[in-house]
């Protein structure tokens, strides 16, 4: 049930050091990173959004020909630099794809919860509805995301006609169809994943609170809504940060039917540069940045909503 | 004590022993000496130091300042492994290697220490789980077994290495009470053989009927040292006579 | 599976188009079971000294065993936060591995080893410290404690994570579509991407699907069977 566990221990690297002036130190150095890279990457969209405030859409802010050529020739320091200046240069079309990326993640994650938890609920509560929904669950949990996303784009090519016909898709900021049919795959892929994180908090909440909510006279449902999904979703967190971890990397595979995101813009423009290393180096550093930051922001949410006395703030 | 030549080193001399955890300071300066055949039990109250005392002496604990040697010879001049060999060790939580059956526990440090063949050391397994009285559970898992037979299956795993001496680190202190016989039995069965025993345990019927020695441990001192009749009856210091009066109120019962 | 496979009569020309090319899919059905015991090898091979050197690399007294330890840590946050699509790319484009099929084993084992060392880890991390400390009071040496005690209980306990790694590692073999290898999925992309048989899609992905589902289910199935074979009577109170 812990399927796609063990992705959230991405601060642990600094984990080992036992003093706290260091640990310190090292959080302020985390914020101050994670400040950093957000501050730019927001700024970046902005000024491409707006139309280049700042600078032209997708060019750097500061212009890589200060990079270049300084200390030609030099071993190590002049490569350095040339590397430098071909960050600065194709940061900011990936940066714009990141957008992407973003949207995919958030939107289906979202979505899928407000699926996942009915499908949870029933699936440990209901009679023949928890057989639909461990159908549903694991025939999603069953095959590969990108075959899913194939059927989808492929399969009902209607889906993407319907999506094309709305009115603005694809101009200004609604993004093309193919987005929409994305944000459809992903978000019953990941409903079937969360239901079962879900599931699995649910089952770990101790029997006697439903019987102690039914003996003050809440209905089952109520029950259920007011005092066993409270504690359990708590639990769900650690469950729910590895879920959030895999959607940010798989929502990758949008690239194989067409969707502009990070991966995508990458692989374009190393087909036009031939500089396929550099570039997908490039995008990895943007995704493990999103990535370390969700996992210490999910972390925070924990400690915050985490009930005073019962582990789970404190937990791993 | 033993009546051997005053030439002859004591099996285990600890002189001036000094142990801090951070700013904790957990022994300060325990000196005594245990002769062969030796049974010496250690008591005090809990945060004394006896459990680190007992580590120091096979170094699964390494100390600050202060010499222990056995047989003579500084054991921080001895491989670790080779002095492990030498001083078994018994432990509160019994500590049995829980996915191997009970004579597969004793088998281990026979076959990989010791280098027996499997055929030697099994011979030798069943020889001491009989001894302890476990002969016919030697097939079953530690998560099978009672409290008391885990402990003595854990015993005859140290004995199984033919040591010169035996650490028993509280060993009755996890079991029920009713558990607690079983064990005290085979420990006064290896004194009556002869076996030097250092004991940390607040059974004070056997500590009156088996100790050569008491000694009182309080503070990282050592605050009393002598034969079980002067610590009961004549005890120099206020402080051992009302710890041992509420020892013996508490663990006084005869088990075994 | 006798190739070619005989074609029943009465069928769509859609179910008739995967029947033909039944042999055609099943070799990459064998791509596809090659490639996840490949990875899973890979895996496991440096997954479980990764994770022997995270638990006690950092508990080590000596300085080149500390920064092994942390090396392996940091080696593993990258593997573990990049996409696996992007991880393929690199081997096959970067580090040219060649061909695609070794490429892909590298990806997904090092990313897979990655996954697997932090199963390991929690595994030996969850043995109690008096397994440890009851080894080396009989005299056994760190290495054989490790060996001896530690691991063999540790390995026990990895069995559920290692069955969510296989179906993990399997799901993500399709991936190597990026690549052009022709695994499974590919083979079936390749099928309803030629002309005139566009409408074939869902006969195609219902039978690799099918196959995936089988797979997947099997292996969980077969995991949980090994989990009851090697578990110790009684339970375990290390």
């Amino acid at each position: 049930m812990a399927e796609r566990a063990a992705g959230t221990d991405a601060d642990s690297a600094s984990g080992s050091r036992a003093r706290f002036g260091d640990r310190d130190v090292g959080t302020l150095a985390t914020y101050l990173a994670g400040a950093l890279f957000w501050g730019w990457i927001f700024l970046r969209w902005l000024n491409d959004w707006s139309g280049g405030v700042f600078v032209p859409a997708r060019q750097a802010f500061v212009p890589p020909s200060l990079f270049r050529g300084v200390a030609a020739g030099v071993p190590v320091v002049g490569g350095a630099f040339e590397a430098l200046a071909f960050a600065f240069e194709y940061a900011p079309a990936l940066v714009n794809a990141l957008w992407l990326t973003v949207v995919l993640t958030v939107v289906s994650i979202a979505l899928g919860f407000v699926i996942a938890v009915p499908l949870a609920a029933s699936r440990v509560y209901g009679r023949v509805s928890a057989w639909v929904s461990v159908a549903y669950i694991e025939l999603l949990r069953g095959t590969p995301l990108l075959a899913q996303l194939f059927v989808l784009y492929y399969g009902f090519p209607w889906l993407t006609r319907f999506f094309r016909g709305l009115p603005g898709v694809g101009q200004g900021v609604l993004p093309g169809q193919a987005v929409f049919v994305a944000v459809i795959g992903f978000t019953l892929n990941s409903a079937a994943y969360q239901a079962e994180y879900i599931r699995g908090a649910i089952e770990s909440v101790a029997p006697g609170q439903l019987v102690a909510a039914r003996s003050v006279g809440l209905s089952r449902v109520e029950g259920v809504r007011f005092v066993v999904l409270p504690q359990a979703l708590r639990y769900a967190i650690p469950g729910w940060t590895n879920e959030l971890v895999y959607l940010v990397k798989y929502s990758s595979l949008a690239a194989f039917i067409t969707v502009p995101e990070l991966f995508r813009a990458a692989q374009n423009i190393a087909s036009s540069n031939y500089r396929y290393t550099s570039m997908f180096v490039l995008a990895a550093v943007l995704y493990l940045g999103v990535v370390v930051t969700a996992t210490n922001l999910m972390e925070y949410v924990g400690r915050r909503v985490a009930v005073p006395g019962i582990s789970g703030g404190e937990g791993r | 004590m033993s009546s051997e030549s005053p030439s002859d080193p004591p099996l285990l001399r600890v002189e001036d022993l000094y142990k801090r955890y951070g700013d904790e300071e957990v022994l300060n300066g325990v000196s005594f000496d245990m002769d062969a055949q030796d049974v010496q039990v250690l008591v005090g109250p809990s945060g004394s130091g006896k459990s680190t005392l007992l580590r120091c002496v096979n170094r699964l604990t390494e100390f600050e300042g202060g010499r222990i040697a056995l047989d003579g010879t500084p054991t921080d001049e001895m491989d670790e492994n080779d002095l492990r060999r030498q001083v078994g060790m018994v432990f509160q939580d019994f500590n049995l290697f829980a996915h191997l059956t009970a004579k597969r526990n004793v088998m281990l440090g026979l076959r990989r220490v010791r280098g027996h063949s499997k055929e030697e050391a099994e011979a030798r397994a069943l020889e001491e789980l009989e001894q302890v009285g476990l002969g016919d559970q030697a097939d079953s898992y530690p998560a099978e077994l009672s409290g008391g037979q885990q402990q003595r299956v854990g015993i005859a795993r140290a004995l199984a290495m033919d040591p010169k001496l035996m650490l028993f680190d509280e060993p009755t202190s996890a079991l029920d009470p009713e558990l607690i016989g079983e064990v005290l039995g085979v420990m006064r069965d290896l004194a009556d053989q002869g076996m030097t025993m250092l004991c940390v345990t607040h059974e004070m019927g056997f500590a009156r009927q088996v100790a050569t020695d008491i000694m009182f441990l309080e503070g990282g001192h050592l605050v009393e040292h002598g034969p079980p009749e002067q610590l009961f009856e004549n005890p120099r210091h206020e402080r051992t006579a009302q710890f041992l009066d509420r020892l013996t109120s508490l663990h006084g019962g005869d088990h075994g | 599976m006798p190739c070619p496979v005989p074609v029943p009569g009465g069928l769509s020309a859609d179910w008739r188009y995967v029947f033909e090319n039944a042999c055609y899919l099943g070799d990459g059905l064998a791509v596809t079971l090659a490639l996840t015991a490949a990875s899973l090898v890979v895996g496991f091979a440096a997954g479980l000294p990764a994770g022997v050197a995270e638990v006690y690399g950092r508990q080590s007294d000596s300085a080149p065993v500390r920064w092994v330890g942390r090396a392996v840590r940091n080696a593993g946050v990258v593997l573990r936060g990049t996409p696996i699509v992007v991880i393929i790319m690199l081997a096959y484009f970067s580090f040219g591995i060649s061909p695609a099929f070794l490429a892909a084993t590298a990806a997904l084992g090092f990313r897979s080893a990655a996954y697997q060392t932090q199963i390991f880890r929690g595994a030996i991390e969850s043995v109690g410290a008096g397994q440890m400390e009851a080894a080396r009071s009989v005299g056994m040496s760190k290495y054989q404690s490790i060996r001896h005690v530690v691991l063999p209980q540790a390995l026990r306990r990895s069995v559920p994570g290692f069955q969510n790694e296989v179906t993990i590692v399997l799901k993500d073999t399709s991936i190597a579509f990026a690549i052009g290898l022709a695994e499974l999925l590919t083979k079936s992309y390749d099928l309803f991407q030629s002309v005139g048989h566009t409408t074939a899609i869902f006969e195609l992905i219902l039978v690799v699907s099918a196959a995936y589902f089988v797979l997947t289910f099997a292996a969980n199935r077969s995991l949980e069977a090994l989990n009851e074979a090697v578990s110790v009577p009684g339970g375990e109170r290390g």
